[in-house]
């Protein structure tokens, strides 16, 4: 499992120079006040892990792992492992990064607003590859971009329409009313998604024949 | 003592527009087994099914004497493969391979690893997109010996190479089985390859197998028969396997040629190639 | 120790191999009690099946030239060079038995095919 782990971080080596290169550019922005620099670098783990997927599907990697001794088994699970391992590492980084530069700005730290943006970042991301995830192993890499792209702006234009003859208000009100427990809501929620994702991708995976 | 490294009990497997139908054959411990037939006769889907990455497969696979389903961590962790088109992504390195594999297998051995990379000159710190065909081919061969399996199971692992390098390779196929608890399945369309170094030879044509023999036996005493058509005519039916009219005379695939010999005076009588046997029990009609 | 394989004189590999151990064996090349190769260092060398060795190294055996002494391997056997060399000339007489018949029914003379003999010594040497 390990060894498996170890591939999928090895084979977005290469990106780290990108990252880290976005990091500076956006580092720089955030300092001068332009840009919000929480969610830039997490996204971009999650989507470069899932440039690997393509890399996987064109070499066979899936039957080749298939022969190694629990390769099949430990495969779906070393994948949301390291893509987890990049979140955390990135999300770890960015929150460094946004207190020193709060710190700089206004020599003054405002924790709370810092751990709720970081919050809202880590969530987003983990919805993200948690949808992704299964629509991957299910229809490769390129259907799934594409479901995806269909499914979220279907949802906001449905939203949209609806949203011209209802009012939402209320339920914004209910969500609001929630306040601090949000907190708590949100990792639990996360941690759920995420679990039932990876029991999906897991079905799935299982299924293939090669 | 285990004799049989692998068995294959009535192995059957449908597919909308193909079969196996109830694939039977043993490879003994120390022996090298070459598996030939055409393209798409299902040398591929047998050596899948064994390896247990297809499902909804009927029969028994025996590998090392256990169940290759019940026993799939233990089995792999001593076979060794080379499949057609199955790798590490491309965007990896060799030496990225070996950080992986040795977490992968409890026997690997990097030094072997290193040592077999040189012998080959295959550079371990260039992307494996960057190699040429044949070195993707040796990559993978070492790769596969790199964690001293007792079985090796390979599909086409010669394709693609050039005659030098498939020498380089059949060499290492015979250091493999130096130790007597090695053997390799190994399948291949370039069959004079496999006249040199395989002990049995198992035929397999349309999802069937059509004979499973030592190589020897199949090259000593099968033989090809080329005569007129008036001496054909005297052949009985139940002498020989399958014939094919040619332009100028009869080839006659015979299972016995010195029985064949002498109860007919044929003139010419050819000593086979496992490329003839495989033209003749394909094209030859009965 | 020399073994040429021929892939296409249509004698097979195993009776090859045979042969020219035998004849080695014979000529005193090999010695007895002297260690032979083990059947899968020959088959490698040799560039063929293990099987093949084997059953070389098996004919060998049956022909008492050749000793097996379990997991230590295969030595030359002491021989009795006598059975041997009868052996040889009875293969000579068989050889030459078809050369009578093929020069008697062409008309060719005894002198003709002393003087050929002659002429392939010469070059053998």
């Amino acid at each position: 499992m390990l060894g498996l782990i170890k591939k999928d971080l090895l084979m977005i080596k290469s990106n780290i120079k990108t990252l880290f290169i976005i990091l500076v550019v956006y580092g720089v922005m955030a300092y001068q006040g332009q840009m919000d620099l929480s969610f830039i670098l997490p996204f971009m783990s999650v989507m470069i892990m899932i440039s690997t997927f393509s890399y996987d599907a064109y070499n066979k990697w899936d039957a080749y792992a298939s022969c190694l001794p629990n390769g099949r088994q430990n495969s779906v699970r070393a994948k949301y492992i390291a893509t987890l391992l990049l979140i955390i590492i990135t999300t770890a980084i960015v929150t460094i990064l946004m207190i020193a530069i709060a710190y700089a700005r206004t020599k003054s730290i405002d924790l709370e607003s810092v751990f709720s943006t970081v919050l809202g970042t880590a969530f987003a991301t983990i919805i993200l590859q948690s949808f992704m995830y299964p629509s991957i192993y299910k229809f490769g890499v390129e259907k799934a971009r594409i479901g995806i792209f269909i499914v979220v702006f279907g949802i906001a234009i449905v939203g949209g329409i609806i949203a011209k003859y209802i009012d939402f208000k209320p339920m914004f009100q209910v969500l609001d009313n929630l306040g601090n427990y949000w907190m708590i809501i949100l990792p639990v929620v996360m941690i759920l998604v995420l679990y039932l994702s990876y029991k999906i991708s897991e079905g799935i995976y299982k299924k293939k024949e090669y | 003592m285990m004799e049989n490294i692998l068995e294959v009990k009535n192995l059957s497997k449908k597919y909308k527009d193909f079969e196996l139908k109830s694939i039977n054959f043993k490879l003994k411990k120390g022996m090298i087994m070459g598996f030939i037939g055409e393209n798409g006769a299902g040398k591929t889907t047998t050596i899948k099914a064994i390896l247990d990455i297809i499902k909804n497969y009927k029969g028994e696979i025996k590998i090392f004497g256990l169940d290759n389903k019940k026993n799939d961590k233990t089995i792999k962790e001593d076979i060794g493969v080379v499949l057609d088109d199955m790798f590490f992504p491309e965007i990896l390195m060799p030496i990225d391979i070996n950080s992986i594999m040795k977490d992968n297998y409890k026997n690997w051995d990097s030094n072997l690893f290193f040592k077999e990379l040189s012998d080959f000159s295959l550079p371990k710190n260039k992307q494996i997109k960057t190699f040429s065909k044949g070195m993707r081919k040796k990559l993978e061969i070492v790769t596969a010996l790199s964690h001293h399996p007792k079985l090796l199971i390979l599909d086409e692992p010669t394709s693609g190479l050039d005659p030098i390098a498939r020498n380089e390779v059949i060499d290492i196929f015979q250091d493999f089985i130096q130790n007597e608890e090695c053997s390799i399945l190994l399948s291949s369309h370039i069959t004079t390859d496999l006249e040199h170094i395989a002990d049995y030879i198992t035929f397999i044509n349309d999802g069937e197998i059509i004979l499973s023999k030592t190589c020897d036996e199949l090259l000593e005493e099968y033989g090809i028969v080329k005569c007129n058509e008036s001496d054909f005519k005297k052949i009985d039916q139940k002498d020989f396997i399958k014939y094919k009219k040619n332009k100028y005379e009869y080839e006659i695939l015979v299972e016995n040629k010195k029985e064949f010999l002498k109860k007919y005076n044929v003139t010419t009588i050819d000593k086979l190639t496992l490329e003839d046997l495989m033209l003749l029990m394909i094209k030859g009609v009965k | 120790m020399e073994i040429i394989i021929s892939n296409s004189s249509g004698i097979p590999i195993y009776e090859q191999i045979k042969d020219q151990i035998k004849a080695k064996i014979i000529t005193n090349e090999l010695h007895a009690g002297e260690l032979l190769p083990s059947i899968r260092s020959l088959a490698k060398d040799l560039r063929c099946s293990v099987i093949t060795t084997k059953n070389a190294y098996e004919e060998l055996v049956k022909e008492g030239y050749v000793i097996t002494i379990p997991a230590k391997g295969f030595y030359v056997a002491e021989i009795n060079m006598e059975i041997a060399h009868e052996e040889q000339l009875n293969k000579i007489e068989n050889l030459l038995d078809t050369v009578v018949i093929i020069a008697k029914s062409n008309n060719i003379t005894r002198e003709k095919i002393n003087e050929i003999l002659d002429i392939l010594y010469e070059e053998e040497k």
